[in-house]
């Protein structure tokens, strides 16, 4: 699909980028600032809201994941946190297990999920790929409102208990419980930085950049691209059931499309390709509707949406993006070109 | 990758032990509501801007609003809850801001009672909020059976209507009333497979036979198809158990299949004064409907209407009425008795039998915390019957507080 | 037998709206590359706008079926100036995104500006009540509604078909590299054609007006359906997006009749179908994926 905008350095991508890759003290101060940042969140917001926005930015990053280093953009990706939602709850109320093996448990269904969808979505990419994600996710919104015996319908599964050991302070408290959820979190991220960095990651981009040529190169191309979808899916479920167990219940909200709107609305926002940028881009979001909630203000939409529309047609390298290509301009370093996939994989975490 | 998957795995579960064990340091826990300063806080949790909005919104927080003046004015120098303050939230219909949104409440804003919170998920996210907070909650704007139910608990209340209430109501009266042949149209998730289930209670007990109960996907704009079904079957009456936007794609769809004229009536599950303002009268003229409350009822009614009119420009719902008498009944009770404490005004609460401009013989169940009071059979009117806005329905029969809703002995709730 | 036919009819109405939305999606993306997100919303305007109108100046039915059209036409060419031109070179799916927003922000300003509880509208008394046929009885409205899109997508055929507007913009559908290299200058019709589009969109939205609940909300499932229906039906193609319209309806329908619980899934199920056999869908052609 991006063929027309192909260049000699889009395919090189990884070694050619500017921003902060190759100066590795700056790198460390960066990674450094945001565990701190981390760890003092709830200390400055409110724990469930800083738990919402843990969550919310894991979440980001599975789909940055998988918009920004295959180019697939997933417009059903609550297909995933939320089936992961209901089973973590299930598992939690019914198995009485700890909250990080309910969150684990979860993860793994909602890749089992992914599987077939992504095999049957990979048939199609760019728009295409958008659409059919978006109608599978659909389709499990339904099933899973009417089949109530399992999810409560409407109702929701309600009353999910944060079991952990027996500590009383993590199954009670927000603010425990922040802790507790964080290095489930962290993990996930560093896993797809992992990802990202591993040879598979940059067949990856190259399989973004210009299928036919890794096509050629004798890679299987829909085989890297299931794959990647799966990871994401479980990344993004392992978020969506933490986000349930944060709020001690799973509701049709986690399953519907305009949950996957708001993340595509958060990475977009971040910064498409920049794993930074979704973290930046869910403190963004996840503030500003809790800000409006208690605002009286009672057009979301008209926000949420023109921020869409704003970043979309002047700041297509969204928040992120846009300081490192201003810090990279500084030091007079060449800056990538805006589009889907341009943004630095080097740049991310 | 597997071997990479696993690796994660195990680091995710190994620094989740390690991590959480040092987190032993935070902010000490909130205080409890004792006489907060004699300082009360109400806070109206709703949908300030989703489908629920016109029903009770914005304007339910006036009400309450008007509450506080009433209370204020009848009480004079006498008040004990000198200073009061109403707060609202928007929860946008989603049951986790709604949740997050409740902590906050209750912890950071010092509420000490929140009202409302339509939308079933989000009622019942709030109500296991109040519980664990041990605050108050009353809740209007949601009808699901469940709270006061297996989900009950002690410091949820549960005002206004629910399921059980509505098919009840409609369902018993209308087949008294002659419509004793039945086919069902429901969306098929857990509101409408209730709803399904107590209309076919009331039904049969008054009666009537159900001949099919027909199950639609949810949402869904095409009920064409549903309507030819259960017509094939020559009912004299089709229950549908649709709300909102599908409600009103049904009965447009049952106008324009000419069902009426067939002696097929409709009667409706759960329908509100706002839907019928916003489509028209002629368009659901005939519908039989169960109503909490009627602005146009009586004196005493219209009376208060007239004074929410002049606040908001608009006639009430009943749900504004209903948020009107459960802040007003809440300052009594902390009039009575002299604190705002939770467990106390629980106390007040439990059993009181209550009057008020929304409450007709009403009574605060102490063994389910569901208030009972007397609710109406309404009929819409023909256009040329309507004499001035807002006025579409005939009240058709009253039904008596302890007959509408679910006897004690059906409810689950136990509150030990 | 007479059941059957009737939810043959009532499908083929609900078909109808798809047809003629998912008629304005293909030609919006065969010229401009754009799948246009907010097509749903503009189904609600459509609705929204026809409600207005009569309210506020007596515009009735018949009229509007022209004029609404004609006023989203208008909408649909201020929009593609002012936004989705800007991004015209970009990947395609910037303006996916940006007409997500879009509809976001048109679905709350409707929302803030004439409520959630919907709008009324009365439909004329000529399609009211019953069509008999001998021992047939079909509803007037939906046969109406689909005679007359039945006419609309045979007009947009002949234009595309029998005039030279019609050529370049077919010809660039299902072959735009080869148009542009032969000096046909696709630019100067793409803003009519993305105007066309909406205005599409917009018709099925008036016809939806007396049938429907107009309310903001009405086009955030359509535009989900929509979407199956040009998957089915192939993107790329005109007639994909009117047989798979109708199709759907048809299903739908069918699902309602005979497996109400299932009437949703089916659709998808049916997409994850063609998905399989044909990945470009019933009538596209694989270098259009």
């Amino acid at each position: 699909m991006r063929s027309t905008t192909d260049t000699p350095e889009a395919v090189q991508a990884g070694q050619t980028r500017p921003g902060l890759r190759g100066r590795s003290p700056a790198r460390w101060a960066l990674l450094a600032v945001g565990l701190v940042v981390a760890l003092a969140l709830p200390w400055v917001i409110y724990p469930p809201v800083a738990m919402d926005i843990a969550a919310w930015a894991l979440f980001a990053v599975a789909l940055d994941l998988l918009l920004g280093y295959a180019g697939l953009l997933s417009f059903g990706h609550a297909a995933f946190w939320g089936s992961s939602a209901y089973v973590t709850g299930l598992v939690a109320i019914e198995l009485g297990l700890p909250f990080p093996v309910a969150a684990l448990l979860g993860a793994v269904a909602a890749m089992a999920l992914a599987l077939p969808i992504g095999l049957l979505s990979v048939r199609r990419s760019g728009i295409y790929f958008a659409m059919v994600t978006l109608a599978f996710a659909q389709m499990l919104f339904f099933v899973v409102n009417q089949w109530r015996d399992v999810t409560g319908g409407e109702n929701g599964l309600q009353g999910v208990p944060r079991n952990f050991f027996g500590i009383e302070a993590v199954e009670t408290e927000p603010f425990y419980f922040y802790y507790a959820a964080l290095p489930l979190i962290l993990a996930g991220m560093w896993f797809a930085w992992r990802v990202v960095h591993s040879p598979f990651g940059r067949v990856l981009v190259a399989t973004r950049d210009n299928p036919a040529r890794a096509r050629a190169l004798g890679y299987n191309v829909e085989r890297y691209r299931v794959t990647v979808f799966v990871l994401s899916a479980g990344l993004a479920g392992l978020a969506g059931g933490l986000f349930a167990l944060s709020h001690g219940f799973v509701s049709l909200q986690e399953v519907s499309w305009q949950t996957s709107g708001k993340v595509v609305l958060i990475t977009v926002l971040g910064g498409i390709g920049t794993l930074w940028g979704a973290i930046i881009g869910a403190g963004l979001i996840v503030t500003l509707e809790d800000q409006l909630a208690s605002s009286g203000f009672d057009g979301i939409g008209i926000i949420t949406g023109s921020v869409f529309v704003i970043v979309v047609l002047l700041f297509r390298s969204g928040v992120w993006g846009t300081v490192t290509n201003l810090v990279a301009r500084r030091r007079g370093q060449k800056v990538p070109s805006e589009d889907i996939g341009a943004a630095d994989s080097e740049q991310g975490l | 990758m597997t071997k990479k998957l696993l690796t994660a795995t195990a680091v995710v579960s190994a620094s989740a032990l390690v991590l959480s064990a040092c987190g032993n340091a935070g902010p000490g826990g909130g205080d409890e509501g004792e006489l907060s300063d004699g300082k009360v806080v109400i806070a109206v949790l709703n949908d300030q801007s989703g489908v629920y909005k016109d029903l009770s919104g914005p304007n339910s927080v006036a009400a309450v609003e008007m509450a506080v003046a009433d209370y204020k004015e009848k009480h004079g120098d006498d008040v004990v809850a000198t200073e009061i303050e109403v707060t609202s939230a928007d929860h946008q219909n989603k049951p986790d801001v709604a949740n997050t949104k409740a902590q906050e409440l209750y912890d950071r804003e010092q509420a000490d009672i929140i009202l409302d919170v339509p939308t079933s998920s989000a009622a019942l996210a709030v109500a296991t909020q109040a519980e664990a907070k041990k605050k108050l909650y009353i809740n209007i704007g949601a009808g699901t059976t469940e709270l006061t139910n297996d989900s009950c608990n002690p410091y949820t209340f549960h005002w206004a209507y629910d399921t059980y209430m509505l098919a009840n109501v409609t369902g018993k009266t209308v087949t008294e009333n002659g419509g004793t042949d039945w086919q069902i149209i429901y969306p098929d998730y857990a509101f409408g497979q209730d709803m399904d289930k107590s209309f076919t209670d009331a039904v049969e007990e008054a009666g009537g036979t159900i001949g099919d109960h027909i199950a639609t996907p949810f949402p869904n704009d095409n009920f064409s198809t549903f309507l030819t079904k259960a017509a094939a079957e020559e009912p004299n009456v089709i229950g549908t158990m649709q709300a909102g936007g599908d409600l009103i794609n049904l009965v447009k769809q049952y106008n324009e299949g000419g069902y009426a004229a067939q002696g097929i009536e409709l009667a409706v599950g759960l329908m509100f004064i706002t839907d019928i303002h916003s489509l028209g009268v002629e368009a659901f003229s005939g519908v039989n409907f169960a109503e909490a409350w009627y602005w146009n009822f009586d004196e005493e009614n219209r009376a208060w209407a007239d004074r929410f009119l002049e606040e908001t420009g608009t006639r009430p719902s009943f749900a504004h009425a209903a948020n009107y008498s459960a802040a007003l009944q809440y300052l009594e009770a902390v009039q009575e008795e002299g604190t705002d404490d939770a467990d106390t005004i629980v106390g007040n609460f439990e059993g009181k039998k209550i009057n008020d401009v929304f409450l007709k013989n009403g009574e605060i169940r102490a063994e389910d915390h569901r208030v009972i009071h007397d609710v109406y059979l309404a009929k819409v009117k023909t256009p040329d019957a309507v004499e001035e806005d807002w006025d579409y329905e005939e009240i058709v029969s009253t039904i008596p507080a302890e007959d509408a809703f679910m006897p004690l002995e059906e409810s689950t709730c136990d509150l030990g | 037998m007479n059941a059957f036919l009737l939810y043959t009819v009532q499908g083929l109405a609900a078909g109808s709206f798809y047809a003629l939305a998912a008629l304005g999606l293909a030609i919006i993306f065969g010229v401009l590359g754009v799948v246009n997100f907010a097509h749903g919303a503009c189904y609600m305007l459509g609705a929204v706008v026809a409600a207005v109108l009569l309210d506020v100046t007596g515009l009735t039915f018949w009229p509007a079926l022209v004029v609404v059209p004609v006023l989203l036409f208008l909408f649909g060419v201020v929009i593609e100036r002012l936004f989705v031109s800007r991004l015209a070179e970009l990947d395609p799916l910037y303006n996916f995104l940006l007409t997500f927003g879009l509809s976001l922000l048109l679905v709350d300003l409707i929302k803030r500006q004439y409520g959630v509880s919907g709008l009324p509208y009365t439909r004329p008394e000529v399609l009211s009540g019953q069509l008999s046929l001998g021992s047939f009885h079909l509803p007037t409205y939906q046969v109406f509604v689909f005679l007359f899109s039945l006419l609309v997508c045979a007009g947009v055929w002949l234009l595309m078909t029998r005039t030279r507007i019609g050529m370049i913009v077919r010809a660039s559908t299902e072959k735009s590299d080869l148009t542009r290299a032969l000096g046909v200058n696709v630019k100067a019709w793409v803003t009519p054609v993305f105007g066309f589009g909406i205005a599409l969109a917009g018709l099925a939205g008036v016809l939806a007006a007396p049938f429907r609940a107009i309310t903001a909300d009405m086009g955030s499932s359509f535009i989900i359906i929509l979407f199956a229906v040009v998957v089915i039906g192939g993107l790329g193609s005109i007639v994909g997006a009117v047989v798979a319209g109708f199709l759907v309806g048809l299903v739908e329908a069918y699902g309602q009749a005979y497996a109400p619980q299932l009437s949703q899934i089916v659709i998808f199920v049916l997409m994850a179908l063609v998905i399989l056999a044909r990945p470009a869908g019933l009538f596209g052609r694989e270098e259009n994926a």
